[in-house]
């Protein structure tokens, strides 16, 4: 693969993330989209080509089947605009999809826009419904989301030696760092005794160690680095994106060389994007990461699998508190998924956005100092796909 | 005649007490009762599963206590076993008599030369009204003969019916009516059992085994020592207050039980409105003895609490999530039944890796070609978790990932988890799988595979 052009991040947006009742799905993307454009200093008529990032429109209010879910709220006609849908790594896949339209030359201007409405529901109407009755009548039937993600707990803590306490230490990290951010659903922090005795998902994983069904919406407008208007744009830079799908939806749970200790599609798309943005030693070439905390656990597993430490020793860094504010290497400074909530379609645009606000030094209380390279990660379905965005000031 | 050739035995593996039940019932009488997920499909299964089903050309279905309407359980029952296509395949029903019903006509059939091997299974699972269970005569099992043409454990020498127009208790259009007793057990069972010995039976000194099964076994000592029978020739029926009358099965296990006991020439009489007689000369004993290995092996359901959820008549949601049905298709299951029922998997060519799904290639090592293996139905479980917030009768439900003996990967719910203190789930643990209902509230057929510790 020859030298890819650099492309540039010049508007942000994201809205509060939480149960918008006085919201809908359009006023999600109208608020989200309307930041963006106005971050980057454009017209809505600017843009050339837009996707749009909704994981689940059957289990929410039926917006985001198609692309013209964004093009109708925000008045955005005649240009190609499409709907990606790659579970929980949609929103990561519609910045790729933008980012490979600028490079093609499709358009000078891109827009990725993620959304998802699944609160207007009761939260057992939403994704534990499709579990239980959508589906493949036998195959998996009796796991909810956390289930899938908790058989990896119990194979960590049977081979690593990895404690309940370090699991649900990720969520008092992550739910401290939401205290911190404005736009978290929660924003309460809570003790170690409080998620390990908060009501039982699956085993080991409690309602504090899951994030919650959410709404919100986030969005980043993009350019070619040639074209940023230095006078004009306060730009921050995609170094390296890989997107991975390594298994399937059931084969995860048939497959007898599967050894629930690792997710390959996490490895190999912090592989390739490691690679473009010539990245050897993470730990030290990082400064903070968004990793995709859906439960406690995958956060563990994410250390590894990210190469922040090696197989094993991710109880370490969440037991030394490096990846605490202030720690080494910062992770979900954001809250997380845990404390943030998880819009599926958003969350990956929302870490970018994250990240972006740490580059340009805007994050307020919880900005991570000077801070200049950093890294978002999604995972979807069960650990069967995940995307890797390295991002530069 | 018939040779009995083989038989398999399927009891639940819990047991409730009639003390249990009510206040004043006794401690140490008790009755088999299924878990939430098992029925009379589920118990068929369990005790046709392990018989040789090789050139099996019919197979019959005794209950009392339907599933289907309009859908023959023998040929439900058939395809789950992958018995051959279109083999004759009939249901007895609406009698606690059907199981013997059945043994009678796959005892004449292959008398007559037409069938070689048939296959009779009955299995009932009847639940008394809720407060009636101390009056009402119940307990929940599955037996399956394989008669045959062939020289088998025994042989069923003469057998014969004899009907009668008099019922003591029956329904009729879903009412329960009750005759004068005394008219209808003088007129019906005395005079039906007296007259059917006399036609049927040859010589009453040769049986060292009496089996008489009716609701009124105990006013039949007079009519049998009329007929030239001695006390000690009765086998008593021990199994009642072990599991309960079993209904349509009871007999057939009560003749198993006592070719377990090694009897040799046994009198088999089965007496609901009408009486099926059989003589039965044993030439092996059961080397393998099912029956007594099962009455043996069982937990106690601790109060009536669980009792009412095991047969669903309490609230059966988790928190607040009730159960529903889900999505199913015919086509999905009939296309899958390979994989789904069978049980057949893909092993690789090159690196000899066994999948349970189907692919295109080895995810290991990219090799295209695969062959067909059988799964076994144990194993060993590699992870597992307990899912709190999935609908089920006893949350959590437990999801297990397999390690089958032999290869390949399943990952299935935890079944008869009445007692988790007990059969403590952790990785390591050895399973064996079983078929039973997927989703509880009945509304649909969805057998499936299940683990069950090896308590």
């Amino acid at each position: 693969m020859g030298k890819q052009t650099d492309i540039a991040i010049i508007g942000i947006g994201v809205t509060k993330f939480g149960e918008l009742f006085h919201q809908s799905y359009d006023d999600l993307v109208r608020d989200a989209a309307l930041q963006a454009v106005a971050d980057a200093k454009i017209s809505l008529d600017d843009i050339g080509a837009a996707w749009l990032s909704t994981a689940f429109p059957e289990i929410g209010v039926f917006k985001g089947r198609s692309g013209m879910d964004l093009s109708e709220p925000l008045s955005l006609y005649n240009i190609p605009v499409t709907r990606v849908s790659n579970f929980c790594a949609s929103g990561a896949d519609a910045i790729r999809n933008a980012i490979n339209a600028l490079r093609a030359g499709e358009c000078d201007v891109a827009m990725a826009l993620g959304v998802e409405k699944l609160r207007d529901r009761q939260p057992q109407d939403s994704i534990v419904k499709m579990m239980v009755e959508y589906g493949h009548p036998f195959l998996q039937k009796g796991f909810t989301a956390a289930g899938t993600f908790a058989v990896y707990a119990n194979r960590m803590m049977k081979e690593f030696g990895l404690t309940r306490e370090d699991i649900s230490n990720v969520s008092v990290k992550n739910h401290f760092h939401g205290s911190l951010n404005d736009k978290a659903f929660y924003r309460k922090p809570c003790t170690l005794e409080e998620v390990m005795r908060s009501q039982m998902v699956a085993d080991p994983l409690t309602v504090l160690d899951s994030c919650p069904t959410t709404d919100g919406a986030a969005c980043v407008i993009m350019v070619r680095a040639e074209d940023v208007d230095k006078k004009k744009h306060n730009p921050v830079f995609v170094k390296g994106l890989g997107l991975s799908v390594s298994t399937g939806w059931d084969l995860p749970f048939f497959d007898p060389n599967h050894d629930f200790l690792s997710f390959e599609a996490t490895r190999n798309a912090a592989r390739i994007a490691y690679k473009q943005a010539g990245i050897t030693d993470p730990i030290e070439e990082l400064d903070l990461v968004e990793v995709h905390d859906c439960f406690s656990i995958v956060e563990l597993l994410t250390y590894e699998d990210l190469g922040l430490c090696k197989q094993g020793e991710s109880k370490d860094l969440i037991r030394g508190k490096e990846t605490q504010l202030g720690g080494k290497i910062p992770v979900n400074v954001s809250g997380g998924l845990l404390s943030c909530g998880h819009p599926v379609g958003a969350t990956g645009i929302r870490m970018v956005v994250e990240v972006s606000n740490h580059l340009r030094g805007n994050a307020g209380e919880r900005q991570v100092k000077n801070a200049k390279r950093g890294l978002t990660h999604n995972i979807g379905g069960p650990g069967a796909i995940a995307s890797v965005i390295i991002l530069e000031n | 005649m018939s040779y009995i050739k083989s038989y398999g035995i399927a009891l639940p593996h819990f047991r409730v007490e009639d003390s249990t039940l009510h206040p004043s019932g006794k401690k140490g009488v008790m009755k088999a009762v299924c878990f939430a997920d098992e029925d009379i499909i589920t118990l068929a299964f369990e005790a046709s599963c392990n018989i040789n089903k090789e050139g099996v050309d019919g197979i019959f279905f005794a209950t009392s206590s339907s599933v289907f309407n309009n859908r023959y359980h023998a040929s439900f029952l058939a395809d789950l076993l992958n018995l051959s296509q279109g083999i004759l395949a009939l249901d007895f029903t609406n009698s606690a008599r059907s199981g013997t019903d059945a043994l009678l006509l796959a005892n004449d059939l292959i008398g007559s030369g037409k069938y070689k091997n048939i296959l009779v299974v009955s299995a009932d699972v009847n639940f008394p009204e809720i407060g009636k269970e101390r009056s009402t005569p119940f307990g929940h099992a599955a037996c399956a003969i394989l008669l045959c043409k062939e020289k088998g454990i025994a042989e069923i020498t003469s057998s014969g019916s004899y009907s009668s127009s008099l019922a003591e208790e029956f329904s009729y259009k879903s009412n329960t009516i009750q005759n004068d007793p005394r008219y209808s057990r003088d007129a019906g069972f005395k005079n039906n059992i007296t007259t059917s010995i006399k036609r049927i039976v040859s010589k009453p000194d040769s049986f060292d085994a009496i089996i008489l099964n009716s609701l009124y076994a105990r006013m039949a000592g007079g009519i049998f020592a009329k007929a030239g029978y001695t006390e000690t020739q009765f086998a008593k029926d021990s199994l009642t207050s072990k599991i309960g009358n079993t209904g349509s099965t009871h007999a057939l296990l009560l003749l198993i039980h006592e070719l377990e006991n090694g009897k040799k020439s046994i009198l088999l009489a089965d007496y609901t409105n009408g009486t099926n007689l059989f003589e039965i000369k044993t030439f092996t004993f059961p080397e393998n003895k099912c029956l007594q290995e099962q009455l043996s092996k069982y937990d106690l359901i601790n109060c009536y609490q669980d009792y009412l959820l095991l047969r669903k008549a309490g609230n059966f949601g988790s928190f607040t999530y009730t159960t529903k049905e889900m999505f199913s298709s015919e086509m999905m299951q009939e296309r899958e039944k390979d994989t789904l029922q069978y049980l057949k998997g893909l092993k690789c060519d090159m690196c000899g890796t066994i999948y349970y799904l189907k692919a295109a290639r080895c995810k290991k090592c990219k090799c295209e070609t695969f062959s067909t293996v059988q799964l076994s139905k144990t194993g060993s479980v590699y992870a597992f978790t307990a899912e709190h917030y999935f609908p089920s009768s006893f949350p959590p439900i437990t999801m297990v990932i397999v390690d089958l003996d032999g290869g390949g990967r399943m990952t299935v719910q935890q079944t008869d988890t009445l007692l988790p203190e007990k059969y403590k789930m952790e990785i390591g643990v050895n399973v064996k799988l079983v078929l039973r209902k997927m989703i509880e509230n009945d509304a649909k057929p969805n057998y499936f595979w299940k683990a069950k510790q090896n308590g």
